[in-house]
């Protein structure tokens, strides 16, 4: 198994790395949200349909994949929002890069001054920061405003004559998107009973979001920030600062930036245990067999040696391994070789062993045929021989052929050393007589026999013959 | 009188030292001189040929209807050769060949000062095909190759 896994392919290495990234950067892009969830539930519910089909539990296994099927279309639709949200709030190096932060864009000098100013004046103002999670399933929609934020618009937004100013304000990056929201109230008996509405509904939103929400009071000018169930009285625009550059991702304290290194590197192992897990349960699930017609390759030590002709040029390969393995398995990833290290010029049988086949991890041969080739294998040479008209047929008894002219007279062959001592002369291929009358000229193919010589230029392997023939002297002339 | 037998012991001394003066010079060691083999190699002369075609007969020693495709009907093929000058009696050979394969060789001597010859192959049905008949001297030297054809 552990030999098996070190022989891993590189494909199968890159497989692996891509998948983990892909899944690394859908934790990172949707961390903190809902969709996250729904989408480690999937991963669950995926899990324990392979634990399922692998059991033998046919029909569980079929209705795990039809509620994964659903749950994914669900996920479209329920969670549109947030998707678009994360979707439209990158750009592009953030999304295939980064580790973006919701907030990273906001002005908080301006928010501190303002949320000081409106303290001051004791002008009430509830607003609100959205962090990962949408918020449109569990708000009322206000106006939109998409409006450049300002201490001065922001001041006059929750000016008591307003007619928007009882809702909430909504800030995303440096814009006011929207105002006049209505945020949930919550239903918390235990909050104090100075809270009035307005804290009421950032603790109902705080519970439902990540959002941050500032609040403040009309009637005792107090600043409260609310986050994650938390509520923080502000008394320092210092402080107010830093929870506001905290929740914007900006904080750069070093016990943060490791913590969050930590969180990000554990994340990362997460995923990459999870593909490598989902790799090996493809790898070695149910049973299929195919077969592969694989070329033949030779393996040269000595590289004046050439193998001139084998008695199969591929074998058929029956493999087996799991579907999805089976199914990717390309002709590129099968090899078949043959060492023809220990081999002598001449003929040779060579048998093709499991240990020629080289797989992907996870597959495995099961027959191999033909399992013996015979090869010959020689050292090639060239040799300049003759060539020789070859007659067929019946020529014209009154006529008499004396003569055959024939360009070129002799070709140059390479092929084996063996072989070539054999040969003296090259025939043409077949040339009927039927027919001739006269004198003239023919092109004939020459016969390059056995197959393993060939011309050395394989544009001369035809000859031109210029036959003579004369009329035969009868007894009576 | 007493003299001429010292002559001739002085004569014969500056005879053996011109000898042996003369062979320095030549590289040739006196008594090594008659190297039988090389004598032999020096004064071989090949007959040249003069004449060689495949006909299909020999009529009064000359090659009737000479060819490069003979028919299987006519039986027999006939390979002639004439030599002019024959230096000395020798022999020359005819090898036939059907398709690079040696079928027959066949042993014909010559004799001064000129000598024709001939060879023949009797034609049978799995006879058909390329042929050649190469003409070889006594030293396995290839003097010229033939080549035909014999069809239907």
């Amino acid at each position: 198994m552990m030999a098996q896994f070190f022989s891993i392919g590189w494909q199968n290495i890159l497989d692996i790395a891509l998948n983990t990234y892909i899944l690394f950067r859908l934790y990172v892009l949707f961390r903190g949200t809902n969709v996250l969830r729904v989408l480690l539930a999937m991963g669950a519910l995926l899990v324990f349909r392979q634990v399922a089909f692998a059991m033998g539990l046919v029909i569980t296994s079929w209705v795990m994949q039809g509620v994964i099927a659903v749950a994914a279309l669900v996920i479209i639709v329920v969670f549109r929002n947030e998707i678009s949200l994360v979707l439209k709030t990158r750009d592009l190096k953030s999304f295939f890069w980064g580790i973006p932060r919701q907030q990273l864009k906001t002005p908080v000098g301006i928010i501190v001054e303002s949320v000081y100013e409106l303290a001051r004046k004791k002008i009430g103002a509830l607003i609100v920061l959205p962090l990962s999670k949408g918020m449109e399933s569990v708000v009322q929609e206000g106006i939109p405003w998409q409006g450049k934020l300002s201490k001065e618009m922001l001041v006059s937004i929750f000016w008591p004559d307003n007619p928007v100013h009882d809702g909430a304000a909504v800030i995303q990056g440096n814009r006011i998107t929207d105002v006049g929201v209505i945020l949930p109230l919550s239903k918390r008996t235990d909050l104090p009973s100075r809270f009035g509405t307005r804290h009421r509904a950032a603790v109902g939103l705080a519970e439902q979001t990540d959002a941050l929400i500032i609040v403040v009071s009309e009637e005792r000018g107090t600043i409260t920030l609310v986050r994650n169930r938390q509520m923080y009285d502000i008394n320092d625009s210092r402080v107010l600062e830093k929870l506001l550059i905290q929740h914007a991702g900006g904080d750069t304290s070093t016990g943060d930036i490791k913590k969050r290194t930590r969180d990000l590197a554990i994340a990362a192992t997460v995923c990459l245990v999870c593909v490598t897990g989902l790799w090996i349960s493809f790898s070695r699930g149910v049973e299929t067999l195919a077969t592969h017609d694989v070329p033949i390759e030779f393996v040269k030590s000595d590289q004046n040696m050439e193998v001139f002709s084998s008695s199969a040029s591929s074998v058929r390969l029956l493999v087996s391994g799991s579907r999805p393995l089976i199914r990717s398995l390309g002709p590129d990833r099968i090899n078949v070789k043959l060492d023809l290290a220990n081999t002598t010029a001449g003929q040779t049988s060579l048998s093709v062993g499991r240990n020629a086949v080289s797989l992907p991890p996870g597959i495995s041969v099961k027959s191999i045929e033909p399992s013996m080739i015979d090869v010959f294998v020689d050292v090639p040479l060239k040799k300049e021989i003759p060539v020789q008209a070859f007659w067929v047929g019946r020529l014209s008894t009154d006529l008499i052929m004396t003569q055959v002219a024939i360009t070129p007279r002799r070709i140059i062959v390479v092929g084996p050393s063996q072989v070539l001592e054999d040969i003296d002369t090259l025939f043409t291929q077949p040339i009927s007589l039927d027919g001739i009358a006269e004198s003239g000229k023919i092109t004939a193919g020459i016969a390059f026999t056995p197959s393993t010589i060939r011309p050395e230029d394989q544009k001369k392997s035809e000859v031109q013959l210029e036959y003579t023939v004369r009329k035969r002297n009868t007894p009576d002339s | 009188m007493d003299k001429i037998p010292k002559m001739k012991t002085s004569i014969g001394i500056c005879g053996i030292f011109l000898v042996c003066l003369i062979a320095a010079a030549t590289g040739v060691p006196p008594g090594w001189a008659q190297d039988p083999d090389v004598a032999i190699e020096s004064v071989y002369k090949a007959p040249v040929l003069v004449q060689a075609e495949m006909c299909e007969s020999i009529e009064r020693f000359n090659p009737v209807n000479s060819a490069v495709v003979f028919s299987m009907s006519l039986g027999r093929v006939y390979c002639f050769t004439s030599f002019d000058p024959v230096f000395e009696e020798t022999v020359m050979f005819h090898r036939w060949f059907r398709k690079d394969h040696l079928i027959s060789n066949a042993r014909l001597v010559l004799n001064p000062p000129k000598w024709a010859s001939f060879s023949s192959m009797q034609l049978r049905p799995a006879d058909k095909g390329p042929w050649r008949v190469e003409i070889v001297d006594s030293r396995d030297n290839l003097i010229k190759t033939l080549r035909f054809s014999i069809s239907d």
